[in-house]
């Protein structure tokens, strides 16, 4: 594709929409304009960006409002007529009620699928998620929804639910599927702390009893960078058009026995940590998690029952194990996700090393 | 190999109910709660000493199974020590200045092993075992009847609460009782066919760990079982009957779960009627689960314990 506009991003201040941006200036001379809630957020970004931060324009928008709050006349006076949108704005907290999830990833992208209609031959390119595919499970192609047994959260359920607006558009639409992020690049540094690193925590600190899942389910995480990277590429290659393409590690996944052996490894070459013998999690079906869940509300004592809760929108995907099918986008990319073993270690370190970083971002 | 050649059990004359109890203050839930954990009531003493007991169950032991006295050659007791073991229920308290006095060396091992009149048994004692010292005890017999030969050990624990001791412990019921067990080289039912157990001496400082220690209980008692069974040469499938220590049905639920076997399989009905008596609870079980034919001969059991803090044990028994 040839780009002749402008690229309008949304979520330009998110772990991944950054890295879009930054993708957009390697990739392409266009002038980028990122779409966000707080321009002053946005400077900070920039100044990471170096001298390329000077193709972009920040302009106050929100995508909970028609036309995202945006003077049209004004945008295409300004920056002339975009050839290119990508949509990577979103609510990402597994915890929030279907209608709060509605609100920002359902209603926002129908107003960003309007939006895209007030400009002639513009592309959008959506990014969706992996688990839009809620519980089902087994090999999982592009095509799939989700099942009968419908959604682990509502994150799940309204970025599927976003998915169907941008379908049912007559829109050049990309939709792309990543998989969980656990960490920037291959280097394993971690900039947003998330479910994952908070479940890395408990176990490091002796706390995770349980979580549900077999030994051989497969996790599926990529590194930030890579994702950001290809939702470009693929914005830029028009076979990808009226596709939904995972981003997912796909054959790369390490099984969750795998994951957690490795993260042992690597936790107890910290001899005080071995010699506490700190327990592996025992590993278990949904309905005895969901047990052990009830239990804790019951007689748990506070602090359990926080963390208790704060996982539970996120480990019950683990008992639901996926295997991503990455054919097209191996086929579109000519490349895949890094293989998790190129990085789970190293991300472990990192952790270790910044003690989880107090001072990082959470997210979901 | 050892086996479980007799097993008795004397239980104080009172109980009371989780209602009565958290009545009374001694409880830190709510009786609802509890009750909806599984308990109902609980055996409590108070004319009763530890000793006992002790001696009760080991008496009635000896008389039932008609066993020759100078057949015992080892008497293993986890009760309660010199001091405290001979004072009944409601003395407690002021018994407890006896443990820094003289009085402290009146060891109730030794008496045990007169008044019995098992005057060919050396005694051992063990402690600091929490809810798995019967285990330990049985552990030790198993041991000396192969290294030294000896053909019969008894082993006896007695746990008992002072009248106004709170009777919760992690949201379980907390009983008193007495109970003796009596391990022998050659015996055809109830052969010990593997035991395991695991110490984690970090969590030595119980109080102050307790949520590191409340994580632990489900992997690691996981892994002991699983161990356990793999030992015994079985598969989890082979497994006919868990016999519990009588904590909280749910935990008991959640780990059956854990190690993939039914709730079906699960022997718990004690542990409302009964309460968790600490040591004897999985003997008492097993006992009872015998007497009521619920387990034929040839079954495959398994045995599971936990003493609060550290220790995780587990005996896998073909009756």
């Amino acid at each position: 594709m040839t780009i002749t506009g402008s690229i309008l991003v949304t979520g330009a201040t998110g772990l991944i929409g950054r890295r879009v941006v930054a993708s957009l200036l390697r990739r392409t001379d266009a002038p980028v304009v990122v779409l966000v809630r707080d321009p002053a957020r946005w400077q900070s970004i920039a100044a990471r960006l170096g001298a390329a931060a000077s193709r972009v324009t920040a302009v106050r928008a929100d995508i909970t409002l028609r036309a995202l709050g945006l003077d049209l006349r004004t945008i295409s006076r300004a920056l002339g007529t975009p050839s290119l949108l990508i949509h990577s704005a979103g609510d990402i907290v597994f915890s929030r009620s279907l209608a709060e999830s509605r609100s920002v990833n359902v209603e926002g992208a129908r107003n960003v699928v309007e939006l895209a209609y007030s400009f002639p031959d513009v592309r959008l390119v959506h990014v969706s998620t992996a688990f839009a595919v809620g519980r089902r499970t087994g090999f999982v192609t592009e095509r799939d929804g989700p099942d009968a047994a419908g959604w682990v959260n509502a994150y799940e359920q309204s970025k599927y639910e976003a998915e169907l607006i941008v379908r049912s558009s007559d829109l050049d639409y990309v939709i792309a599927r990543p998989s969980t992020v656990v960490c920037d690049d291959v280097s394993g540094t971690v900039t947003q702390v998330n479910a994952v690193h908070r479940a890395l925590r408990l176990y490091h600190a002796g706390l995770a009893s349980m979580m549900p899942g077999t030994e051989e389910s497969p996790v599926d995480v990529i590194p930030a960078d890579w994702v950001a990277d290809a939702i470009v590429r693929l914005a830029l290659t028009d076979a990808a058009i009226g596709r939904t393409i995972h981003l997912c590690a796909g054959d790369g996944a390490l099984s969750l026995g795998t994951l957690l052996d490795r993260t042992y490894a690597v936790w107890s070459r910290d001899t005080s940590w071995r010699r506490r013998h700190v327990a592996r999690p025992a590993l278990s079906d949904l309905r005895t998690y969901e047990l052990f869940e009830r239990s804790v509300d019951l007689v748990g004592d506070a602090w359990l029952k926080r963390i208790t809760r704060s996982l539970s929108h996120f480990v019950p995907q683990l008992a639901l194990p996926k295997h991503f099918d990455t054919t097209h986008a191996r086929a579109l990319l000519g490349d895949g996700a890094p293989p998790v073993s190129s990085y789970w270690d190293r991300m472990l370190e990192w952790l270790l090393a910044s003690n989880w970083s107090a001072s990082l971002p959470e997210a979901a | 190999m050892t086996s479980i050649g007799a097993i008795r059990y004397e239980f104080p004359a009172g109980t009371r109910s989780v209602r009565e109890l958290a009545a009374t203050g001694l409880l830190e839930s709510t009786a609802e709660t509890l009750e909806s954990l599984g308990f109902a009531q609980i055996r409590v003493a108070c004319e009763e000493s530890s000793y006992s007991l002790a001696l009760a169950a080991s008496t009635r032991l000896l008389e039932e199974s008609g066993v020759d006295r100078d057949s015992i050659g080892l008497l293993v007791y986890g009760g309660a020590p010199g001091g405290l073991a001979f004072a009944p229920a409601r003395e407690l308290a002021s018994a407890s200045r006896e443990v820094v006095s003289a009085a402290r060396f009146r060891y109730p091992s030794t008496r045990l092993q007169y008044d019995l009149g098992l005057e060919r048994a050396t005694v051992l004692a063990v402690d600091q075992l929490a809810c798995t010292t019967l285990f330990g005890a049985v552990r030790v017999a198993r041991a000396l009847c192969v290294g030294e030969g000896i053909e019969r050990a008894l082993c006896v624990s007695a746990d008992m609460y002072p009248p106004l001791a709170g009777r919760e412990a992690l949201f379980n019921c907390t009983a008193d009782a007495g109970c003796a067990v009596l391990v022998e080289r050659e015996h055809p039912r109830n052969r010990i066919v593997a035991a395991r157990t695991i110490t984690k001496g970090y969590y030595w400082n119980a109080d102050a760990m307790r949520d590191e220690i409340v994580a632990s209980y489900f992997p690691t008692a996981r892994h002991l079982i699983t161990e356990t069974v793999r030992a015994a040469g079985w598969s989890s499938d082979d497994v006919d009957w868990v016999i519990p220590h009588n904590v909280s049905r749910r935990s008991w639920e959640i780990l059956m779960g854990l190690v993939g076997l039914p709730r079906a399989r699960l022997w718990a009905d004690n542990i409302a009627r009964d309460g968790h008596t600490l040591a004897g609870d999985n003997f008492i079980n097993l006992h009872d689960a015998l007497s009521a034919g619920t387990i034929t001969p040839g079954d495959r059991l398994l045995l599971f314990s936990y003493g609060y803090g550290a220790h995780w044990t587990a005996l896998a028994v073909e009756a």
